[in-house]
């Protein structure tokens, strides 16, 4: 009777499963088998089979760094979640009072999670442009910088760039989640904390954040995922330059599949990030699990 | 007290100063633009910019273009995920539906180039690109995944004994999900909606490579394709960003509310 229930729910799967497998699975398929093909639209009469081809042509690139495009992605998202982390949770622990306004502020300040990674590229652009650029003229008029800066015009500054520009953006992912977790916190055990003598930051340790413990991991997993392939920002205010300054694996893979045209090699470069990640899943909530059991 | 109020309006004028740079920017006279000292407030408001945008650049062409895909796809994509996600929700054989929620979840993790170039090169030997209509499907796909898990985390919310009690009252399937569960559903369809809405008037690189064609193409490559070689210029970029930043902005606005129970119903997208 209930398997039979279930079936009858079959044919509403139909479109879901159609325009899944025929426009998202099966290129997926196609474009990991890319990976091991060769496939350079300036030279198509050879398109057999490459092995590892591709992929080495990926780690030993002559004019690109494997290695520095790795640690560029490797800080790139870890320097973007942590600060989006901790300043979603310190605006969510600032909005879960009840204040006069706390709906319009709210919209205010996380309305950037609408707007296109691409379009605040540009903005950004603007905003450290070296020369009209209004965070220069900040700076020179209040006399911190006597001179005006090329922020994307170097590599390490590119970087602090790009990152700021990632961080307003992701501050209201963070704070979107958080303030939700820290509303369905009972107040009872704020109550029995204070009477056993709890201050802020114990009940912040000891209640708060084992309590929403779940979200923390989850939204973290999800965020994580999300900034690795996420090459807007960087494609609108630097493409990866200077000299590879901000380049990561994300913008690679564009490069290799829109200027170079080399899909082959392209489809290596997202195998490789898609390995990263599945790596990165399996370790994250392995390590979230056993502090669970700590707890 | 004070320390709080404080911090709350950094983060204020932290969020909204970048976008206040640009709209004065995209009002400011051609002369003004790069005129130093910056002027932090224009003397005077000029829609020289907002002008050039819509006359020159046929801004209002890619506007509309955007605003048929989107709505389009945002609507096929609730349909289609309300389907799923209500079968999805009241599917009994447990193991079943863990795997297709797995599969599901697998989708937000694959980088979308992998799935860009055979999507590009499968379509262009079937000679479906260029079109606005094939862009719009695979906008569906793209966002009907996320689609679907939110909508079945919403299904999960209304009790199942209703769907029993429309049966016993001679209710088909259809109207069922029709007459009983789309009235209770409606923040669910204004969160599912809200959600693909934005994703799909956002996105950039599916765009780029599946329209080839200057009068098809959508809001963000016509961005794009006002940077040249010879740099941007401020003026009418800024007043394009505006635009193109209206209709999210506004979708926000109105649905605020339902984004936000969307996303923590199951959230993906950042």
């Amino acid at each position: 009777m209930r398997t039979r229930r279930s079936h009858r729910l079959l044919p509403l799967l139909i479109p879901a499963a159609l325009v899944l497998v025929l426009l998202i699975y099966y290129p997926i398929l196609r474009g990991l088998a890319l990976a091991f093909q060769r496939y350079d639209m300036f030279d198509l009469s050879d398109t057999g089979f490459a092995g590892f081809d591709n992929v080495r042509a990926v780690l030993y690139d002559p004019f690109v760094d494997f290695g520095r495009v790795l640690l560029n992605t490797f800080f790139w998202v870890g320097a973007s979640l942590v600060a989006q982390f901790t300043l979603g949770f310190v605006l969510a622990l600032l909005m879960r009072e009840r204040f006069p306004g706390r709906g319009v502020y709210a919209g205010l300040v996380f309305y950037t999670w609408a707007l296109s990674g691409f379009a605040i590229g540009l903005v950004w652009a603007w905003l450290f442009n070296g020369q009209f650029g209004l965070i220069n003229d900040l700076l020179v008029r209040s006399g911190l910088s006597e001179t005006h800066i090329g922020f994307l015009a170097r590599p390490r500054t590119a970087m602090f760039a790009v990152i700021v520009t990632n961080v307003w953006y992701g501050i209201p992912f963070f704070g979107i989640m958080l303030l939700a977790a820290l509303q369905s916190v009972p107040k009872e055990l704020y109550e029995s904390a204070r009477i056993d003598g709890a201050g802020y930051a114990m009940q912040l340790f000891r209640v708060t954040i084992p309590y929403i413990a779940p979200t923390i991991v989850s939204t973290t997993l999800l965020r994580t995922i999300w900034i690795m392939n996420f090459p807007d920002v960087i494609y609108a205010m630097t493409g990866g330059g200077p000299a590879n300054g901000t380049n990561i694996l994300a913008t690679q893979m564009i490069t290799t599949v829109f200027k170079q045209y080399d899909y082959g090699k392209g489809a290596a470069i997202g195998l490789i990030i898609l390995s990263i990640l599945l790596l990165y899943a399996v370790f994250h909530l392995r390590v979230s699990a056993k502090t669970d059991e700590v707890i | 007290m004070a320390a709080k109020y404080a911090a709350l309006t950094a983060f204020l004028l932290f969020a909204i100063v970048p976008l206040y740079w640009i709209l004065v920017t995209s009002l400011k006279a051609p002369d003004a633009l790069y005129a130093v000292p910056l002027q932090y407030w224009p003397r005077s408001a000029s829609f020289e910019n907002y002008r050039q945008l819509f006359e020159f650049a046929d801004f209002g062409r890619y506007f509309r273009n955007s605003l048929g895909v989107t709505i389009f796809a945002a609507a096929g994509a609730m349909i289609v995920s309300l389907l799923a996600g209500y079968a999805l929700s009241r599917w009994h054989a447990i193991k079943t539906r863990g795997r297709l929620l797995l599969a599901l979840y697998f989708t937000q993790m694959v980088p979308p180039f992998i799935l860009m170039i055979p999507l590009f090169t499968t379509l262009t030997r079937l000679g479906l690109t260029d079109k606005l209509w094939v862009l719009t499907v695979v906008y569906v796909a793209t966002v009907v995944a996320f689609d679907t898990i939110m909508a079945k985390s919403f299904f999960d919310r209304v009790p199942s004994s209703l769907d029993d009690a429309a049966a016993i009252d001679g209710c088909t399937r259809m109207q069922l999900l029709t007459r009983v569960l789309l009235p209770v559903m409606l923040p669910g369809l204004a969160a599912i909606f809200s959600f693909s809405f934005v994703n799909v008037w956002n996105e950039l690189f599916l765009a780029v490579i599946l329209i080839s064609t200057g009068d098809k193409m959508t809001v963000p490559p016509a961005l794009n394709s006002f940077i040249s070689k010879a740099g941007i210029s401020w003026g009418v970029m800024s007043a394009g960003i505006i635009v193109a930043l209206l209709p999210t902005m506004a979708v926000f606005a109105v649905g605020q509310r339902y984004i936000v129970s969307g996303l923590t119903q199951g959230s993906v997208k950042g």
